[in-house]
């Protein structure tokens, strides 16, 4: 089953040392076929609106800056559980702040 | 807010022992010589988790945890044995890990080495096949002996003892946990591949009923797959293997239909192959080659699956590539299985007179003796070639064969299809005899389509005569205009036929359409104000009618409120807002509520629903009226056109 992690804004220091030992991280989760895609988010983002037959795209920002999404992860697990201790070994490193997991429904 | 769905601690500890039991018992078995003592080792500090974790909450690292114990508990082993200078050596040892986050450092390198000389132990020569099976899935995988009992479909006891004479096995050959020697590193290596593929096929095996609990197997083996990957990524073959993994896994949502029929390769809706499998498989196919060499039996049938992977089509299918590989694949394997699909690839790439001549060889092989696979190969030869009475002889004893109950259908369908005529057979016969081998509900789904098809096209028409064009005609002229589901399901029963029929070329013109989605306009405001008011209707259903109306929100978030959630001064609760009207009804409906859900159910729950706290009324005992109640009462008191949803207000 595959979950995506989104992630906001964390309150640790981007240092070198957040980058290796998240790298660490990264890479031991690719390794063991877990970690399907991650990436960081621009912040703001492009809205894109349909109503009738209207398409609108609308610049954002469209949250607080403190609830903005700002990184994602999708992962590949056996169980639920197994999603949450993924997530609670990046909340590990990455300080104060929030992620929220969803299973990905299919394909 | 709803509470956090966790299993409780035993199933965070399940979670975080197969995520590290691996490191722990390979790291274990390097301090103690034994994988068997190893493993029991590792339960203690397991069993400590379970004791400690309730009492002193979960440890921040809980896999650094449960490895420093276990650790501790092979210390204290070695001690006990007499052996206080290994014992020394490895407190010092065991020392610098303590605490440390796993995967940090230069002790993530040494435990990973062990990961590696664990599954060679675990898929030691000396072992029986299926000893070699539950051990490694046992040891690295991390799964317990009931649930490797469920993925074989065994019983425990049974498990039990192939783990236990596996480790005795072990022992008495003197296996060493180590690297194999350069003389027999490749030996060694396939010894564990073909172990991982093995586990592999048992859950892709799987059939219908008991696919729930066995395809699992396939998410172990990939990652046992991906984790040798990264521990040996000089070897092209391991490269292969995750990619032969990954593309079969992409299929596996496409290969069987709604009642667990199996669906041919070439049937498939391509659309449902798993895209992330496939890159995946893409991406370990290429490591493969950048490694180079002469590709072995795995990088082969992974170039199999790509061909295969890279057809959008199946008519698209690079067959002489395929043939090609099946040539080269034979040789180096020569299993009656790899025969037998070599002679499929020759009779696609080559016709079927080349594929049925390897075919036939192989009739007098007693390894295939009772395997379903080849007279299901040879009808399809013998009918491509208009030899209809020895195809469905073939197609009989096939069906006979297989131990797949939905495949025995499929092929029972084609056995008692009538022969047809050895001169051109004509549309009525073969749908006919279609229809007549499917199961009654299909039969009628079908029959629709069908019957209008023959009346299109004129049911004498001999088969070879009918083109794409002319089916393209007919359906878009009865049903061009009808709902997109409508004509897909039409056009599905074409393609089945076409399909079965092989020829895919009568049902390429017809496009599969994007299903509709009517955009039902949101309610009149005046239709929306009269309901809110109308003092028939209980104050409930019009606060929630009326604030679903001025705040535009989802149905969920508003029924998701809590009274202590309101801020009934500014008229918001986070991002709902609204206005006076909801904020009166809420004024009545409220009227001595100091918390739990904003909108409650009429009754409190039977006994036997124990909701979540957070869904019940502290005070009163009710529950959160739910979306179905809600929707219910809405459509009750509007007629039979409305939903929840349209309330939300015209943009």
């Amino acid at each position: 089953m595959r979950y995506l992690m989104t992630t906001g804004q964390n309150s640790r220091q981007a240092d070198e040392a957040l980058f290796a030992e998240m790298g660490a991280f990264i890479e031991e989760m690719t390794a063991a076929g877990i970690l399907i895609a991650t990436g960081g988010l621009e912040p703001g983002g492009v809205k894109v609106t349909s109503v009738g037959d209207e398409i609108t795209v609308t610049d954002g920002p469209f949250v607080e800056a403190k609830e903005e999404i700002l990184g994602f992860a999708l992962v590949e697990v056996s169980s639920h559980e197994e999603a949450l201790e993924v997530s609670r070994r990046f909340r590990r490193i990455v300080g104060d702040g929030a992620s929220v997991l969803h299973r990905v429904m299919g394909p | 807010m709803t509470p956090a769905r966790e299993g409780g601690l035993h199933a965070r500890v399940d979670a975080v022992w197969k995520l590290e039991s691996a490191r722990i018992v390979a790291a274990l078995t390097r301090m103690v010589h034994d994988v068997g003592l190893a493993e029991e080792l590792a339960q203690d500090a397991l069993v400590a988790a379970l004791e400690q974790w309730p009492d002193e909450g979960v440890p921040a690292n809980p896999g650094a945890w449960l490895t420093a114990v276990a650790k501790r508990r092979a210390v204290d082993h070695l001690r006990r044995e007499g052996r206080a200078e290994r014992a020394h050596a490895e407190i010092a040892h065991a020392g610098e890990s303590d605490g440390e986050p796993a995967g940090a450092g230069d002790e993530a390198g040494d435990d990973e080495a062990d990961v590696l000389r664990l599954m060679f132990l675990s898929c030691h020569p000396v072992l029986r096949t299926e000893g070699r099976l539950a051990l490694t899935l046992r040891l690295l995988g991390g799964l317990d002996v009931a649930e490797i009992a469920r993925a074989f479909l065994a019983d425990d006891a049974t498990i039990s003892r192939r783990i236990a004479d596996a480790k005795r096995t072990l022992a008495e050959a003197g296996a060493e946990f180590a690297m194999p020697g350069r003389d027999e590193l490749a030996a060694r290596l396939s010894s564990v591949l073909e172990v991982v593929y093995l586990v592999f096929n048992e859950g892709y095996a799987a059939t219908s009923g008991q696919a729930l609990v066995r395809t699992d197997l396939c998410g172990q083996a990939l990652r046992l797959g991906h984790r040798l990957a990264a521990l040996a990524p000089s070897e092209p073959e391991v490269h292969g293997l995750v990619a032969l993994m990954e593309l079969q896994a992409s299929r596996s949502a496409a290969r069987t239909g709604p009642g667990g029929a199996p669906i041919p390769l070439h049937e498939q809706d391509r659309g449902r192959w798993d895209p992330v499998h496939v890159r995946r498989g893409f991406t370990s196919m290429l490591r493969a080659r950048d490694l180079g060499g002469t590709p072995g039996i795995y990088v082969l049938q992974a170039a199999i699956a790509v061909c295969h992977a890279q057809a959008r089509r199946p008519e698209d299918t690079d067959w002489t590539a395929i043939a090609a590989l099946y040539d080269r694949l034979a040789a180096l394997l020569p299993t009656p299985v790899v025969a037998l699909n070599r002679a499929v690839a020759v009779g696609r790439a080559r016709g079927p007179e080349a594929g049925l001549a390897l075919a036939d060889a192989l009739r007098d092989d007693p390894r295939l003796r009772d395997y379903h696979l080849l007279p299901g190969v040879r009808a399809d030869l013998l009918g491509r070639l208009g030899r209809h009475d020895e195809a469905r002889r073939e197609y009989a004893r096939a069906a006979a064969l297989t131990r797949n109950d939905a495949e025995r259908a499929y092929l029972d369908a084609r056995a008692s299809a009538p022969a047809g005529t050895t001169t051109a057979p004509t549309l009525d016969d073969r749908a006919a005899a279609f229809l007549g081998g499917l199961e009654p509900p299909a039969r009628r789904a079908y029959g629709q389509t069908l019957r209008r098809l023959v009346r299109g096209l004129g049911g004498t028409t001999p088969l070879d005569a009918l083109t794409g064009d002319e089916v393209t005609r007919v359906l878009v002229t009865t049903w061009g205009g009808a709902a997109a589901a409508t004509w897909n399901r039409h056009r599905a029963a074409v393609r089945s036929f076409a399909a079965w029929l092989d020829r895919p070329d009568l049902a390429e013109g017809l496009e599969r359409r994007a299903p509709d989605r009517p955009q039902a306009a949101p309610l009149d405001p005046v239709r929306v104000v009269a309901l809110c008011d109308d003092p028939a209707v209980p104050v409930r259903e019009r606060a929630l009618w009326s604030l679903l109306h001025e705040s535009g929100a989802p149905v969920r978030a508003v029924l998701a409120l809590d009274v202590d959630d309101l801020d009934r001064d500014d008229r918001c609760a986070g991002a709902v807002t609204w206005r006076a009207r909801t904020a009166r009804l809420l004024d009545v409906l409220l009227v001595g509520r100091t918390r739990g859900p904003v909108f409650l159910a009429d009754r409190r729950p039977g006994p036997a629903r124990t909701p979540a706290a957070g869904d019940r009324c502290p005070d009163t005992g009710r529950t959160r009226l739910s979306y179905e109640r809600a929707e219910y009462l809405f459509t009750r008191a509007t007629g039979r056109d409305a939903t929840l949803r349209l309330l939300r207000p015209r943009s």
